[in-house]
């Protein structure tokens, strides 16, 4: 798995790193001499490591020393099938702000997350949800004053 | 001096003194836990308050909210995995990973120990460094600040694994980063890199996005994946007996949180070094001093040494970034940018008046970095087996109020959907980098140190050719770099020697 992810995360690098080079020797020197003077680096050891990952014997010292790790003791596809759902309910979160805007979308998120999702009760629900929003509009709204933009929708309708 | 020292104190404990710093603490205290809203956004937010406070009491307040703002901001970073401040993103490597072991309870202590520690470590620091500092600040120009920030980035990325493979990953990793920071106006002059025809990227990646986006997305996911709570299954551990383990943390490896507060100092008193890589520095100088390569594989898993030493730098920098900024009106951070705007407000001059005609004014500012760090952590520790509870909550409740926080956190960045939206996509990188193996640190410190590492690197050129690499400092920094590159190879040869690598 690791093996096929460094594969996967260094066509990546190369292509970000390729694009850098092509786009800062475009560039005037003084624009393009730090790109470049990072990117040439990094496409060579990203060149280097896949050279060492597939022609070379496998690597003995195992994980980064200075990063967390995941917890693996779930079934592989509910784990599959939970990051999926996860990551549609921030994307989902992302698109609400963006159409009714960051205001109107906090409780609805909270409660929909805490009653479809977390399946908690609807006392807990309800209550949850008023709790957050009174804290949101209190802290980010009152004290911090938090100018938050409205969303497409009332944009679109004028309100 | 001596009686400034004493006045300043009383300065301090007048009633109306210290019941604004009070106020600040309070403030400091809510905006810490929020992710996002550092210090220094709240110090520009109050500032207009101040107008009508006399010196000490506008310091009172201004120093005591912002001290106490970099302590709790470690709070987040333990229970949620969330960098209260963007500076306090260290303390998560370790600090979670405890608190999924059902350890919060000891991380909160050891962290509000050690911050306390640093800050009073900090603050003698600044009360001892004023007089005596001029000539090491005078000393380090653009070339010995460019190396500074490159040993800061080469500290983190020598620690990213014992292969060859894994150093690889993590100076890629590094100078990932480093292209990040690329993106936007150049500062000299003026050209557009990689903006990619959106005016959003014009000024570059925020720091808050990228941040909780990197480190904190990837940790709800695992919650999500788990389905249990922070700490899962493991039995909860006793609360108030963990919190005190913590604090006796702090003494066993008090020499360890005396040489990272010693870190911080260094940092804070460098103009223009950037108080986010005293925080990694002192991490990385945890792992280095770990006794062996079986001993250094703690870390990242929950070890409380890699809590101690950006707890206590976090804290310490801050009496170190008041130095120059006192001293010389050359502000350390961009908090520091702001207090500058303080001490015009209240008629004052940094520079030699404040050492004379203003010291007890000075002290005063020791005095509350001291006062409000001890009643900060003293508070929290009454409250921190309540908060350690959090741990064992069923993350399905957990989960949504803290991806509310991580998104309205960097929301405040800019205030645009392009926020939210680049949030998504680190945390989308964040978690595969985690998945496969690839180290964040580097990534995040080169984010942090890369406009510096390209302003000064372009003002050493411009200003000294190629000559500048000679400087005696500059060859000591260099080879201070190679040492910090090679060391965790020497020390650990038989681990690697025999490998495919």
């Amino acid at each position: 798995m690791k093996s096929k992810g460094h594969l996967y995360f260094s066509a990546f690098l190369i292509l970000v790193s390729g694009y850098a080079i092509l786009a800062a020797s475009r560039w005037s020197f003084k624009t393009g001499f730090f790109p470049l003077a990072i990117a040439i680096p990094l496409l060579l050891l990203v060149l280097l490591h896949l050279y060492l990952e597939f022609f070379r014997a496998p690597e003995v010292s195992k994980g980064p020393a200075v990063d967390a790790d995941f917890s693996g003791d779930v079934d592989e596809n509910v784990a599959r099938r939970r990051i999926i759902t996860i990551f549609s309910w921030i994307a989902g979160f992302i698109l609400a702000v963006y159409l009714i805007g960051f205001p109107s979308t906090v409780p609805l998120f909270m409660f929909f997350y805490l009653k479809f999702q977390s399946e908690a009760s609807w006392f807990q629900s309800l209550a949850l949800t008023a709790i957050t929003w009174v804290l949101f509009h209190l802290l980010f709204q009152k004290l911090v004053h938090i100018q938050f933009e409205d969303g497409a929708i009332q944009n679109w309708l004028g309100m | 001096m001596l009686d400034a020292f004493i006045e300043g104190l009383f300065l301090v404990l007048q009633w109306k003194a210290f019941s604004l710093m009070l106020v600040g603490m309070g403030l400091g205290f809510c905006v810490g836990l929020l992710p996002g809203i550092g210090g220094a956004a709240t110090l520009a937010l109050m500032i207009p308050f101040v107008f009508k406070m006399a010196p000490a009491e506008a310091f009172a307040f201004l120093l005591g909210m912002h001290s106490v703002a970099a302590t709790t901001g470690d709070i987040t970073s333990i229970l949620f995995g969330v960098p209260g401040e963007g500076l306090s993103a260290a303390t998560v490597v370790d600090g979670y990973p405890m608190a999924k072991n059902g350890e919060a309870g000891r991380a909160l202590g050891a962290a509000l120990m050690s911050s306390l520690v640093g800050a009073l470590i900090g603050a003698v620091a600044l009360a001892l460094a004023i007089p005596i500092v001029r000539p090491l600040v005078l000393t380090f120009g653009s070339p010995e600040l460019f190396l500074l920030s490159m040993i800061g980035i080469a500290c983190i990325t020598s620690l990213s694994g014992l292969s060859v493979r894994g150093q690889i990953r993590g100076f890629a990793m590094g100078l990932l980063g480093l292209l990040l920071s690329t993106i936007g106006q150049e500062r000299q002059s003026g050209s557009l890199r990689f903006d990619m025809g959106l005016l959003y990227l014009w000024e570059g990646l925020d720091l808050v996005p990228v941040l909780v986006g990197i480190f904190a997305i990837p940790e709800l996911v695992d919650l999500a994946v788990r389905g249990t709570s922070i700490a899962g299954d493991r039995p909860a551990e006793n609360l108030s007996r963990g919190v005190v383990e913590g604090i006796k943390d702090t003494f066993r490896h008090f020499w360890l949180v005396f040489r990272c507060s010693a870190v911080g100092v260094f940092v804070g008193i460098m103009p223009g070094a950037g108080g986010g890589v005293a925080q990694w520095m002192a991490y990385a100088h945890a792992v280095q001093s770990a006794k062996d390569a079986k001993d250094r594989e703690r870390f990242g898993k929950g070890d409380v040494r890699g809590v101690l030493g950006p707890g206590a730098a976090n804290n310490s920098k801050e009496g170190g970034d008041l130095v120059p900024t006192i001293a010389f009106g050359v502000p350390g951070s961009g908090a520091m940018a702001i207090l500058l705007g303080g001490f015009m407000i209240m008629g004052l001059v940094p520079g030699p008046d404040m050492l004379s005609k203003h010291l007890a004014v000075t002290y005063s500012m020791v005095w509350t970095l001291v006062i409000a760090n001890i009643i900060t952590v003293v508070l929290s520790l009454a409250v921190l087996n309540q908060l350690a509870k959090v741990t064992y909550i069923r993350g399905g409740l957990i989960i949504p109020f803290v991806l509310l926080l991580v998104f309205v956190g960097s929301y405040t960045a800019n205030g645009h959907i392009a926020d939210l939206i680049v949030t998504f996509c680190f945390g989308v990188l964040g978690y595969l980098m985690v998945l496969w193996g690839w180290p964040r640190p580097p990534l995040v410190l080169g984010l942090v140190l890369g406009k510096l590492v390209e302003t000064y690197l372009f003002i050493s050129v411009a200003r000294y050719g190629f000559a500048w690499l000679a400087h005696p400092i500059v060859v000591v920094l260099i080879l201070l770099m190679v040492f910090v590159i090679v060391y965790p190879f020497v020390r650990e040869k038989p681990a690697w020697a025999g490998g495919g690598d």
